[in-house]
């Protein structure tokens, strides 16, 4: 199928739905204001579905929508988007016969940071992006770029061990399989890692010193949705909520043992942070925890336990009898 | 008179303006684009920058600051003031981070009178920087003010190539250029270059927004829950368009407590948190819409309303930040009502 078909068909799908009244919102990708970005549709009305998009810009997690939106959703869903859900479905966040996924394969979104760094412009200089198989072709002050899609692609989506949802109610095109690069995705991670542990604290610190406790991170983040986060809470205050980097870090620690079990790895709370700090550094290593400790990967079976909120009888904590 | 400088001279300007000032510059050493103190070494600014993600309101409203320490003994509380404010000078401020700053003051000397602010403010020459690559986000030409615009500054400098026009706006900008070297005389043919730069870098801010009756406009749709609840759906009520906006200034006061002693800081509040207006009984603003909707009225309707000005310079900053890509423009453009003239 082409693009454009796949686009043609999401739509058609979109639209029988609601005027089936299978649901009450669909919530998808439509383009953006700025060049090369797309902004999250939700609505009702079915004139607006023609704005549905499929391309390789497609980088937030629409799941996020589901623990706020009242009623049945359709919600256009890639592979790690459609881990979230079945993650909020576990957790009772999100009742699954309210939802319908209508599933995307996915190739990798692109990350226009990335892009931005090879070609040494922002990305509203850049004239086009397209992907070609495994090249992103750039176009620029009238020349062409090739660039193969790997430098390109977000280090989450190298590292995607679900392109094709698995969960779903209508598939939009046809399976695409997993082809796992752990070790590209690892690279920023690994290098980090080479470090000692005087010069990492070092690192984290000068990150930490820049963020401005926007939030951006949690609120993005589908796993994050504590209608109370211990931020907020000011009895007991757990950490300040002035952006002294300490209490920057300490935010950041917590909320990743919170997201243990929970956290797909969709690299959101990454891509929305506006002072460019590596979150995922620190949630993937939770993530390679949890999966190393546990065998457990969020998201990947519906009927899996959900980690941290299930207990069997045998447990060895009397605590939780 | 103008007067001009050569690229090339920028570097020492700083080291001299540095004997006397603590200098702010673009910088993104820092891992996100921000001004911060000269360093003596790195003027590759003067290639890369476009607009920084911190504004400099940062050097004037700290994105956290200590406003006082305490500690106590026998006799009670003492308290310690923070130092005096040192002479500052921001190099390179664009012409709506300028503006942004004269749209604030309004609000810090009003009947109460901020000490914070108006100590770094008074202290602080601002050095402009015209624009000659500006986003595709910005629209500062709407807001009635031009990219390469000198109202805001002390001094403003226009790009003519390999040299820069220097222009005194101010009487301490006036000073200021009297006794600073390097500094050359421009001819007819300097004034001619700056004069196509500016036209040049008006044509190229693209994106628009029709202020034209828009706090009438916004009145009236205030009460359409329908529109507000449409506009605001996908917004993840985030701080990244307030707190980094050059023209919001809310923030928060707390302590922080060690044993007998602490300190009180204020730090950048955000209108798009719900725990904002979270009082002991209710909360106004527990919906998102209607803290969309007090964003976007409090810019475009209240203000003008108080200080006959819309707080918004049309730096763009909060459209190409936004995780979601939510767009002032846009949805200012599809109010629903139209007001006839
Ligand atoms: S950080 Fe923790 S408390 Fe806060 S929202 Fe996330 S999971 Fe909940
Ligand atoms: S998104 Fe970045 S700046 Fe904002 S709170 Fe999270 S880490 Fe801090
Ligand atoms: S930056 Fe975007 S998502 Fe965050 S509060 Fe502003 S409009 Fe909402
Ligand atoms: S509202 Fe947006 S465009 Fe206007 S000054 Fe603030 S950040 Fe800049």
């Amino acid at each position: 199928m082409t693009n454009r078909e796949a686009e043609q068909r999401l739509r058609d799908e979109a639209k029988s739905l609601l005027e089936s009244a299978k649901v009450d919102y669909i919530v998808g990708f439509a383009d953006g204001s700025l060049k090369f970005h797309t902004t999250p549709l939700i609505t009702r009305n079915k004139d607006d579905v023609d704005h549905l998009v499929i391309n390789p810009f497609m980088a937030s997690n629409l799941a996020k929508f589901l623990t706020e939106l009242e009623g049945r959703v359709g919600i256009v869903a890639k592979g790690c988007d459609s881990r979230s859900i079945v993650s909020l479905v576990q957790d009772n966040k999100v009742s699954r016969e309210k939802v319908v996924i209508v599933g995307i394969p996915c190739r990798g979104m692109i990350n226009l940071s990335k892009i931005e760094q090879l070609a040494g412009k922002e990305s509203d200089e850049i004239d086009d992006i397209t992907r070609q198989g495994d090249k992103v072709v750039v176009k620029l002050d009238g020349s062409e770029k090739e660039i193969p899609v790997k430098e390109v692609l977000f280090d989450h989506c190298l590292a995607c061990e679900l392109p094709t949802p698995k969960e779903y109610d209508l598939l939009i095109d046809e399976p695409i399989p997993a082809t796992p690069d752990e070790e590209a995705s690892q690279a920023k991670i690994n290098k980090l890692e080479e470090l000692s542990h005087h010069e990492r604290w070092r690192f984290w610190q000068n990150e930490f010193s820049r963020c401005i406790r926007c939030y951006a991170c949690r609120n993005v983040c589908p796993a994050c949705y504590c209608q109370r986060c211990f931020v907020e809470e000011a009895e007991p205050q757990w950490i300040l909520s002035i952006p002294k980097w300490q209490d920057n870090l300490i935010f950041q620690i917590i909320r990743n043992i919170h997201l243990a079990g929970r956290c797909t790895d969709c690299g959101e709370c990454e891509r929305a942070c506006p002072v460019n700090i590596p979150l995922r550094s620190l949630s993937k290593e939770m993530y390679d925890l949890v999966g190393e400790l546990f065998g457990f990967k969020s998201g990947m079976e519906i009927d899996a336990a959900p980690l941290l909120t299930h207990y069997e009888l045998e447990e060895a904590e009397d605590f939780f009898r | 008179m103008n007067q001009k400088i050569s690229k090339k001279d920028i570097s020492k300007l700083l080291d001299e303006l540095g004997k006397e000032f603590k200098v702010f510059s673009p910088s993104r050493e820092s891992g996100v684009t921000t001004f911060a103190e000269w360093d003596g070494r790195d003027s590759s600014f003067l290639e890369w920058y476009r607009n920084t993600v911190i504004s400099p309101k940062a050097q004037l409203q700290p994105l956290y600051e200590k406003m006082f320490s305490f500690h106590k003994d026998k006799e009670g509380y003492h308290l310690e003031l923070p130092p005096p404010t040192d002479k500052k000078l921001i190099f390179g401020i664009r012409p709506c981070d300028a503006k942004a700053l004269t749209i604030i003051d309004k609000t810090f000397q009003d009947t109460y009178q901020d000490p914070y602010y108006l100590d770094k403010r008074k202290n602080t020459l601002l050095v402009g920087l015209g624009c000659t690559n500006p986003y595709d986000s910005c629209f500062c030409t709407s807001l009635g003010l031009s990219p390469t615009q000198s109202s805001d500054v002390d001094l403003m400098l226009t790009d003519i190539g390999d040299e820069f026009l220097i222009e005194a706006v101010t009487d301490r900008g006036m000073k200021l250029i009297k006794k600073t070297s390097y500094l050359k005389e421009v001819t007819k043919t300097d004034e001619a270059k700056a004069e196509e730069a500016r036209r040049q870098a008006s044509s190229k801010v693209t994106r628009r927004l029709d202020t034209k009756d828009l706090a009438k406009r916004l009145l009236s749709s205030f009460d359409d829950q329908d529109f507000w609840e449409k506009v605001s759906n996908k917004c993840i009520s985030c701080g990244i368009c307030t707190l980094l906006c050059p023209t919001c200034y809310c923030f928060d006061i707390s302590d922080e407590l060690v044993k007998k002693e602490g300190s009180r800081f204020r730090s950048g509040d955000s209108c798009a948190f719900p725990v904002y207006t979270k009082m002991p009984m209710e909360n106004p603003r527990l919906e998102k819409w209607r803290r969309v909707r007090q964003k976007v009225c409090h810019k475009y309707e209240f203000y003008p309303m108080s200080f006959e000005v819309i707080a918004c310079s049309g730096c763009g900053r909060c459209i190409r930040l936004c995780p979601v890509n939510w767009d002032i423009t846009q949805i200012l453009a599809s109010l629903p009502v139209k007001v006839k003239a």
